[in-house]
């Protein structure tokens, strides 16, 4: 139950974050040129990544041995959630940019405007690649948290990763405008402390390690991730006002 | 082509933002095998987080520096 629910919320908050950023260059095509071609090209890029999901899905959790797949697997969600958690350390110590979907928006928009003479195939072409590429993360995850965490795992991933794409859809044709008041910085952040955690615990077991209390310490885990992140915000804001 | 050369840079982008740290990750996780192969003690894998997490401190830190120091 509890492994269900931390795949389930990794799922979900990963696709919610890159969901939000799909939904932004979707809705500066529609918005722009007219719902159609976009529309169709978010479509074409949701049954790619479906196909995916199922691919790698099935082939992982069929073919490959349960501690070969958790050392690798475990592995590269260490590498990505590290990622994810440098990048959100960066923006929350003010040392780069938050994400700004009102920028990406217009950047769309203004791309859009460069081709107005090839209409329809550039508004596909752009939608079904921001879409495409964004969820690629998404697959990533939901394959990976999926895959690793045993029997039912994967169908409890795509329900979480399905679910947050709905969310963000829906809230994306109600607000007809970039979300840019979702906390993806956040989110990020979580995911990234999420991951790093589930992917190191996943790593040591693919090694032979035993965790003291099982699943349990991937809590204790996720402390000591978050603890180093908040450290190096801190060490950084200081060093920062120290040369301001 | 150029869309599958974007996929495929996404794709490695997803685990590599620059090759040192990403060695240095691997780096830890590798030794972190070996110490494991040997020393059978109960909870010993959480120094892999213990390391991985200072790991990125240093990272975060030394490139908070560099971006300081070129602006």
């Amino acid at each position: 139950m509890y492994a269900q629910l931390l795949t389930f919320g990794a799922a979900f908050l990963g696709s919610a974050v890159e969901s939000v950023e799909a939904l932004t260059i979707v809705l500066a095509v529609g918005l722009t040129r007219g719902w159609r071609s976009p529309l169709y090209g978010a479509a074409v890029a949701l049954a790619l990544l479906a196909v995916l999901v199922l691919v790698f899905g099935q082939l992982i959790v069929t073919r490959v041995p349960e501690l070969t797949l958790k050392l690798i697997i475990g592995t590269l969600i260490v590498l990505f959630g590290l990622r994810w958690l440098h990048k959100a350390i960066l923006r929350s110590a003010g040392v780069i940019a938050m994400h700004d979907e009102n920028k990406s928006y217009e950047d769309t928009v203004k791309e859009l405007h460069g081709n107005l003479l090839r209409q329809d195939w550039v508004a596909f072409t752009i939608s079904l690649k921001g879409v495409f590429l964004e969820g690629m993360e998404v697959v990533f995850i939901v394959v990976a948290v999926g895959g690793t965490s045993g029997s039912g795992g994967l169908p409890v991933a795509v329900a979480g990763g399905l679910l947050a794409m709905v969310v963000i859809a829906i809230l994306g044709v109600v607000v007809r405008r970039p979300l840019a008041q979702v906390p993806e910085n956040t989110l990020k952040y979580a995911v990234g402390v999420i991951l790093a955690s589930i992917g190191t615990f996943w790593a040591a077991e693919g090694m032979g390690a035993t965790w003291p209390l099982d699943l349990v310490s991937v809590l204790g885990l996720a402390a000591i991730y978050f603890g180093a992140s908040r450290v190096a915000v801190v060490m950084i804001r200081r060093r920062s006002a120290v040369m301001a | 082509m150029k869309f599958f050369r974007a996929a495929v840079t996404e794709v490695i982008g997803l685990f590599v933002g620059d090759w040192a740290q990403t060695a240095v990750s691997v780096g830890i996780l590798g030794i972190g095998w070996f110490v494991l192969s040997r020393v059978h003690v109960n909870g010993i894998a959480f120094v892999i987080g213990i390391a991985l997490a200072a790991q990125i401190v240093y990272a975060t830190t030394f490139e908070a520096r560099q971006r300081a120091r070129h602006s």
